[in-house]
C-alpha cells in the first residue's frame, strides 16, 4: 500500500477518536473527509483490497433495509462484509466506513463490501469503487430541493452507472424510470418485479412520476399501480412495455400481520409487515444471485431477519405501546399512513417534521401525501413537532383534521403515554430519527415497560406543550369554520 | 349559494412540489365560508372551456414534462389569453410561470410559451434553491415560500409580485420575484404558496368572486392563527442575521 494511503488512514482514525472523545456525535463523515484530503485516491485503494465483490445499493426508498439483507445473507455464509451501516451514504461517509474498519496496519479484512450510496453522491462514488453490482430500488420523488427534479436524479444515476460500464445493474422493472435507465445505460442488467397487486388503495398516492412513455412521450397505460409510478405499464403508442422480470415474488399472502411468498422456488414465511419489504427482499435476492454468493441459506436467513432496522421500532413505555416510524418522502409517508390505518385500535399520533439539510429544506412534499385518510384512523389526538410543525399542522388543517403542536417532544410523549390511548405512533423525518430513538429507548428504561409512577415525576419536570395544542384546536374547530 | 369553478391545468404533467396544496387551499377557504368550490382537473389533451372557469392553476413540471405540455398549450393559447385579458384569475407557479411567457430556452432547446406575459426565461446550470421571503405591495404580511428553479426569468416592464427580502427571485440578481398582471399572479414560489400565505389565496378568491358576482362581494375573515404561525416562522428565521450567516456557511461547506 502507498505511504500516502497509510497516512490518510492514520489521520482519519485519529479524527474519529477525537470526535468520540469530544462526544461530538457519531463522527461518520469527517474522518472520510480527512482521509480524502490526504489521499484523493483512498477509496480506489480501499476498494482494491476487497477480496471478492463489491455491491452498491441506490434508489429513493428501501436502500438501508436492502443493504442490511445483503450484508446478513453474506455474513450468514461466513463472509466478512464491510457495510456503511449508519446511513452515511455520501462520499465521505463511505470512505469513513472503509478506513475505520482497517486493522492497525491499515489493511482491510473483507470478502465483500455492501455499500449504500446516495443518488447524488453516486457520480463520485461509483467510478472509485467500480462495483460488481449496482442495485437500484426505485427512483421517485425525494428531497427535491437537493435533486431539483426527479429527472435530475435520473441523469445523475445515468452518469454514475455509465462510468462503470461493466457493473451489472439490478433493476426493478415495475419502475419505468429504473427500467428506462437500464435499457439506455448499456450496462448488463438483471430485473426483478412483482406481478400481483399487493398494495392497498391508501398506499397508492396519486402523485406519480413519469407516467409518460420515455421513448415516444405518449401517456402510458397501466394494468395497475403498486405505489407511486410502480406498476404494470405499457405504451399504447410505441409498444414499450414492462418486461417480464427475471426474478419475481408470487403467491403473496398476509397472515397475522406478516407476509409469506414464493420466490425462485423458495417458500418464504417472512417477518415483513409491509409490502415494500417484499420488494427489498426480492431485490436483495436478485442481487445475490447475480453476485453468485449468499443465496444458498437465504430462506433460513430471511425468515429470521428483523426488518425493523431501528427505523421502525416498538417500545413499551409505562404500559403503553410506542412505535417509532421514519417517513422522509411522500411515498414513504403514504406507506406509514396505510400502516396506521391497518391498526383499528384507538391511538395517539405525534408527527415530527424538521427541515435541516439532511431532511431536505423543502417540506412542500407534505402536500403530496394523502393525509385525509387519517380522519378515519381512530386517532384520539394528533400532535405536530419539529421545526416545521406548523406546516405539518396546516397540512392537517386543510383536511379538516384537528391537531395540536409541541416544542417538547419528550413531554408530549410522556403525556400521551400517561393520559392517552396507550397506543402511540411517533412518526419522524430523517434528522429526528436518531435523537427520538435515543429518547424513547431511555424512557423505556427509566419508566419501565409496565411503568409504575415514574412517568409522573418525569412529566412535571418537563416543559408544557405550547399554546394551541390539541385541546384548544379541537374546540376552535367548530367556530372557525362557522 | 355562491360558487367558484377552479380549473387545474394538466395535473398529470404539471404537478411538482406539492402544488396541489394550492388547489386544496382554494377549495377549503371557499368551503369554510359557505361558498361552493368545484375543481376540474384538465388532463393533457382535454378540451378546456375557459368561459366556465373562475380560477386557473398552472403548476410546475420538470423540463421534460414542460416540453410535452408545450404541445397542448398551442391549442388553448387564444382562449387562455382572452380569459386573462378579460380579468380571469390565474395562479401560475414555477413552470407555469415560465410557460405564460414567450419562451424558455434551455441548453438543449427552446420551449415556446403561451406569450400571455411579455417575459422570457433562460436556463442556467446552477439551480436557485432555497427558502424565500418577499415583501409584496399587495399585502401587509410578507409572502414566504420555497424556490427551486434553473430558469432565470426576465420580466421586462411587468410589475413584479414582490421584492426579495431573503432568497434569489426571478434571476437571482434582480431583487424581484414573480409577476402580477391584471388578475394573474405568476411566481416561482412553492411551499406550496397558498396555505402559508392565506392573504394571497384570499386576494385571488376575492378577485374571482368580484368578477363573477360584482364588486359588492367581500370575504369574511377566517381564523388564520396557524397560517400566521407557519408564515412568521420563516419570516422570523430569515430576519435573523445570525441564522442567515449560519445557513450560508453550511451551504458552502
Amino acid at each position: 500500500m502507498r505511504l500516502r494511503s497509510k497516512l490518510a488512514i492514520k489521520c482519519a482514525k485519529a479524527t474519529s477518536s477525537l470526535i468520540k472523545k469530544m462526544n461530538r456525535g457519531s463522527g461518520v463523515t469527517l474522518p472520510g473527509y480527512v482521509a480524502r484530503l490526504i489521499d484523493p485516491k483512498i477509496l480506489n485503494e480501499m476498494a482494491g483490497q476487497v477480496r471478492e465483490k463489491i455491491i452498491v445499493t441506490m434508489g429513493t426508498n428501501g436502500k438501508t433495509t436492502t443493504n442490511a439483507i445483503l450484508c446478513r445473507a453474506l455474513e450468514s455464509e461466513g463472509k466478512k462484509v464491510i457495510i456503511n451501516r449508519t446511513g452515511a451514504n455520501m462520499l465521505n461517509g463511505i470512505i469513513s466506513a472503509f478506513v475505520l474498519s482497517t486493522d492497525k496496519k491499515g489493511r482491510l479484512d473483507a470478502d465483500f463490501a455492501c455499500i449504500e450510496v446516495d443518488e447524488i453522491a453516486s457520480v463520485g462514488v461509483l467510478p472509485r469503487l467500480t462495483p460488481d453490482c449496482a442495485l437500484l430500488t426505485n427512483i421517485s420523488r425525494d428531497q427535491l430541493d437537493r435533486f431539483g427534479e426527479v429527472d435530475i436524479t435520473y441523469n445523475k444515476l445515468m452518469t454514475a452507472v455509465t462510468s462503470v460500464p461493466k457493473t451489472t445493474l439490478i433493476i426493478n422493472c415495475d419502475d419505468i424510470l429504473s427500467c428506462s435507465l437500464a435499457e439506455n445505460s448499456g450496462n448488463p442488467y438483471v430485473t426483478y418485479g412483482i406481478s400481483e397487486q399487493i398494495f392497498d388503495d391508501i398506499s397508492r398516492s396519486e402523485i406519480r412520476e413519469s407516467i409518460f412513455c420515455r421513448k415516444c412521450g405518449k401517456k402510458l397505460e397501466y394494468d395497475f399501480f403498486h405505489y407511486g409510478q410502480l406498476g404494470i405499464y405499457h405504451c399504447p403508442n410505441c409498444g414499450w412495455e414492462r418486461p417480464q422480470p427475471d426474478y419475481t415474488a408470487e403467491h403473496i399472502e398476509l397472515h397475522d400481520e406478516v407476509y409469506s411468498f414464493d420466490m425462485d422456488r423458495l417458500h418464504i414465511d417472512s417477518t415483513a409487515r409491509t409490502p415494500y419489504n417484499i420488494y427489498n427482499t426480492l431485490s436483495a435476492y436478485t442481487a445475490l444471485k447475480a453476485l453468485g454468493a449468499g443465496y444458498a441459506g437465504f430462506k433460513e436467513m430471511i425468515e429470521a431477519f428483523d426488518y425493523g432496522n431501528n427505523r421502525e421500532s416498538i417500545f413499551q413505555i409505562n404500559g403503553a405501546r410506542v412505535q417509532l416510524h421514519l417517513a422522509k418522502n411522500p411515498i414513504g409517508f403514504q406507506q406509514k399512513v396505510s400502516l396506521v390505518l391497518k391498526d383499528p385500535k384507538p391511538k395517539d399520533i405525534i408527527i415530527q417534521i424538521n427541515d435541516t439539510y439532511q431532511d431536505g429544506e423543502d417540506i412542500s412534499w407534505l402536500w403530496d401525501v394523502d393525509f385525509q385518510y387519517l380522519a378515519d384512523s381512530n386517532a384520539q389526538s394528533i400532535i405536530t413537532a419539529g421545526t416545521r410543525r406548523h406546516d405539518m399542522g396546516l397540512r392537517l388543517k386543510y383536511e379538516d383534521i384537528p391537531c395540536g403542536s409541541t416544542t417538547d417532544l419528550r413531554a408530549s410523549v410522556l403525556d400521551r403515554v400517561e393520559n392517552g390511548t396507550k397506543n402511540l405512533y411517533v412518526i419522524v423525518n430523517y434528522s429526528g430519527l436518531y435523537r427520538t430513538n435515543h429518547m424513547l429507548t431511555e424512557l423505556e428504561k427509566t419508566c419501565g415497560k409496565t411503568g409504575e409512577g415514574k412517568a409522573e415525576q418525569e412529566k412535571s419536570a418537563a416543559g408544557k406543550p405550547e399554546p394551541g395544542t390539541q385541546g384548544q384546536n379541537r374546540e376552535q374547530k367548530g367556530g372557525e369554520r362557522a | 349559494m355562491m360558487k367558484l369553478t377552479i380549473g387545474h391545468l394538466y395535473p398529470d404533467l404539471l404537478n411538482l412540489y406539492g402544488d396541489r396544496g394550492n388547489i386544496q387551499c382554494f377549495r377549503k377557504r371557499l368551503e369554510w365560508r359557505g361558498i361552493e368550490a368545484e375543481v376540474i382537473p384538465f388532463l393533457s389533451g382535454d378540451k378546456i372551456d375557459f368561459q366556465k372557469l373562475d380560477i386557473v392553476l398552472l403548476g410546475g413540471g420538470s423540463d421534460r414534462e414542460q416540453e410535452l405540455v408545450c404541445g397542448f398549450l398551442k391549442d388553448i393559447r387564444e382562449d387562455f389569453q382572452a380569459y386573462v385579458e378579460n380579468g380571469g384569475v390565474v395562479l401560475a407557479v414555477c413552470g407555469g410561470y415560465q410557460l405564460l411567457g414567450k419562451y424558455y430556452r434551455t441548453d438543449k432547446k427552446t420551449i415556446e410559451g403561451l406569450g400571455i406575459l411579455d417575459i422570457t426565461t433562460e436556463w442556467e446550470p446552477e439551480r436557485l434553491i432555497r427558502n424565500i421571503v418577499l415583501n409584496s405591495p399587495l399585502f401587509e404580511q410578507p409572502v414566504v415560500g420555497f424556490e427551486n428553479h434553473g430558469g432565470r426569468t426576465y420580466i421586462g416592464d411587468h410589475t413584479p409580485f414582490g421584492k426579495v427580502f431573503y432568497g434569489l427571485g426571478n434571476t437571482g440578481k434582480s431583487g424581484y420575484e414573480g409577476v402580477v398582471y391584471k388578475n394573474v399572479i405568476a411566481t416561482y414560489l412553492h411551499g406550496p404558496l397558498l396555505p402559508k400565505n392565506p392573504q394571497v389565496c384570499d386576494y385571488l378568491l376575492e378577485r374571482a368572486l368580484k368578477r363573477k358576482y360584482g364588486d359588492g362581494v367581500t370575504l369574511e375573515p377566517l381564523a388564520d392563527e396557524l397560517e400566521h404561525k407557519a408564515n412568521s416562522y420563516i419570516v422570523d428565521r430569515y430576519s435573523d442575521k445570525k441564522y442567515i450567516l449560519k445557513e450560508t456557511i453550511k451551504r458552502y461547506t
